[in-house]
């Protein structure tokens, strides 16, 4: 039992590597550390006041033993590896309204940071609406299906790595991992839809399933061919992969095309979204979701979009590497990651405004007669690489 | 097939790559989002900025006061039925007529400032009538009152008669002078209520003869000169001896 007197006995920033419960193995991560200093901050000042009122109590020094600090911490890096994509999001969709404004001749959102607080002032007032609750009806797929699109979606948002120091899980299958999780969502909105009791979302959830029959295919065909072209599925060993040869949108540009109009697919973003096709169906299958339900799909669609770029970025464009540059950890490589993000969102802005909404039938065709072999095509042209011994 | 979708690029009149699917809206989409990044928008940041009006913008309806006459054509005029006739205390205190406008109803078509056959009525560049409540939307006479009247704002209704385009003259004439109420004397008995309503006072009452019982006959007699066309002793009289009629 020390004699603790001042609060600098209670903080002294100790290395979260020597901890024994630290969870990354001996990988340096850098939101885990942050995490962990603040949350010697928090408890250390806790613990100092506490301390003060009973002194030599047991509680101050359970909140700075090893365990506790490891627990408390990874609350802290829980709610910061959420907010990360979170502000990310609200990134892309001040980006969505600016660009798609400026690209239609207006002037998008103006008011409070240049546009950028309107979408919180969205989020409020999607807070702030009754929540209604389908009378007939399954409540419970209703209920469950919305939660879990909004819980994949977070989870596939937070699973992506922004830099060899700033992840979660560094599985050596991420890449898999993360797409299994991500085609999950069509079935849910299937569901959703089904639950309902409403034609409109009935006809939006029939929709994303015939949608995700026709691009799911031409998705994983390119994924993995990326993978092939890499020779291995953990996301840090392609960008590092790229970073030794070339990016890959250079010999797959043809995949790279037929991945950026899939993700766009994938993510439900027009020309695509034919589920939530709001000037046919009404609102598609999200018809019946009111106020804060609606306005958390519609962040779990922006983080959708998020995912899509971050995979456009992890897979063709280097990740968080820049040309010609040395070395990556010089500077801020999470940064870079999510500035070539907001691009490849910009790209999507664009191709939305550029493009109608297809035709229920004309995606099966888009899919099957255009994305597939372009797919094909793209494999064919990767293995004769790798055959050819060019990369 | 691929193939199958460049097939309707194969009529000839797409020569050129960027027709090729996606490529040409992209194209213009990356265009539009340049130009609109170094120059403006069109759009017009309205609290802040303003459109220049004409003269003769059709806003919320203004009205001279004093040289209203209150024959009640606007009332009769209106396509929305937002004008009624009030009882109002003028300058001296006399209760005189004058419109009073809903504001709630208006359709800003100025047909009110169109037939008034004063000009007292005119048109106001004023649109911008956000109120809190409904009743606040209803514009008594004092408060139709605008100040800066000019003459552009005065929109009388010019009309080509039928008769004078036959005739090859093709001359616009004030809405106000081309009809006139004509008299049956036959109907006519002679009751004085047109010459009570008439706002201008431009009908005497002219002794033609007297009757079987020795009373003399009374008949209307218009002076063209004052005479606004207002309609109000066709609408007053009770035996419908009173009828607008073509004078030119």
């Amino acid at each position: 039992m020390v004699d603790y007197v001042s609060i600098r006995d209670w903080i002294n920033f100790p290395d979260p590597l020597s901890n024994p419960n630290y969870p990354f193995g001996d990988v340096y991560n850098l939101p885990y550390d942050i995490s962990y200093k603040l949350w010697e901050i928090i408890g250390g000042t806790l613990a100092w006041l506490i301390n003060l009122i009973f002194p030599g109590n047991p509680v101050s020094d359970w909140l700075v033993c090893a365990g506790a600090m490891n627990f408390f911490a990874l609350i802290v890096f829980m709610i910061l590896m959420f907010l990360v994509p979170f502000t990310g999001c609200l990134v892309s969709l001040w980006e969505e309204r600016k660009v798609l404004g400026r690209a239609m001749d207006r002037r998008g959102t103006m008011i409070g940071l240049m546009g950028f607080l309107q979408c919180v002032a969205d989020g409020f007032k999607t807070f702030m609406k009754e929540d209604i609750k389908i009378k007939e009806g399954d409540k419970m797929g209703f209920m469950w299906t919305c939660s879990l699109i909004i819980g994949t979606s977070v989870l596939i948002a937070i699973m992506i790595p922004l830099s060899p120091r700033w992840f979660v899980v560094n599985y050596g299958s991420g890449l898999l991992i993360i797409m299994a999780l991500y085609a999950l969502a069509p079935f849910f909105i299937l569901v959703s839809g089904w639950s309902q009791n409403n034609k409109y979302a009935m006809i939006g959830g029939i929709r994303a399933t015939e949608m995700m029959v026709s691009y799911e295919v031409p998705l994983l065909i390119i994924i993995a061919t990326v993978a092939l072209q890499a020779g291995t599925f953990n996301i840090g060993g392609i960008v590092d992969a790229q970073y030794d040869t070339m990016p890959y949108m250079i010999p797959q540009f043809i995949g790279f095309i037929t991945f950026f109009l899939c993700a766009t697919a994938e993510s439900e973003r027009a020309p695509f979204d034919l589920a939530e096709a709001e000037s046919e169906l009404v609102e598609g299958w999200q018809t019946e979701y009111a106020g804060m339900k609606w306005g958390l799909i519609m962040l779990a669609d922006y983080l959708r979009g998020y995912v899509s770029c971050a995979m456009l970025v992890i897979m063709f464009w280097g990740g968080w590497n820049l040309p010609f540059i040395g070395d990556y950890n010089t500077w801020i490589p999470e940064i870079v990651f999510l500035l070539k993000c907001w691009l490849a969102f910009f790209f999507m802005i664009i191709f939305r405004c550029a493009t109608g909404r297809v035709r229920t039938d004309t995606i099966l065709n888009l899919g099957w007669k255009v994305f597939m072999p372009l797919a094909i095509l793209n494999l064919m042209v990767v293995l004769a690489l790798k055959v050819g011994g060019v990369c | 097939m691929v193939m199958t979708y460049f097939e309707k690029y194969r009529d000839g009149r797409h020569k050129n790559w960027k027709d090729l699917w996606i490529i040409k809206p992209f194209i213009i989409c990356m265009k539009v989002l340049f130009r609109t990044t170094i120059h403006r928008p069109v759009t017009v940041l309205y609290p802040y900025e303003k459109l220049w009006e004409p003269d003769n913008y059709r806003g919320r309806p203004g009205l001279d006061f004093n040289k209203c006459i209150g024959c009640g054509m606007c009332a009769r005029m209106c396509p929305c039925a937002a004008i009624i006739l009030v009882e109002t205390p003028d300058d001296e205190g006399q209760p005189v007529m004058r419109p009073q406008v809903n504001m709630g109803r208006c359709s800003f078509c100025a047909y009110c400032a169109e037939y008034c056959p004063v000009d007292a009525m005119t048109v106001t560049p004023i649109v911008e009538l956000a109120e809190f409540t409904r009743s606040d939307l209803i514009y008594g006479p004092r408060r139709l009152a605008y100040a800066g009247t000019t003459e552009g704002m005065k929109v009388p209704l010019k009309e080509t008669l039928i008769s004078d385009y036959k005739a090859g003259n093709k001359v616009m004439r004030d809405h106000a002078s081309i009809d006139r109420p004509e008299l049956e004397g036959a109907k006519c008995i002679s009751c004085k209520k047109c010459s009570k309503v008439c706002p201008v006072n431009a009908i005497t009452m002219v002794e033609h003869g007297v009757n079987a019982k020795g009373r003399p006959i009374l008949w209307p007699e218009i002076n063209s000169e004052t005479c606004v066309s207002c309609s109000n002793c066709i609408d007053a009289c009770p035996k419908s001896a009173l009828s607008m009629k073509e004078v030119l």
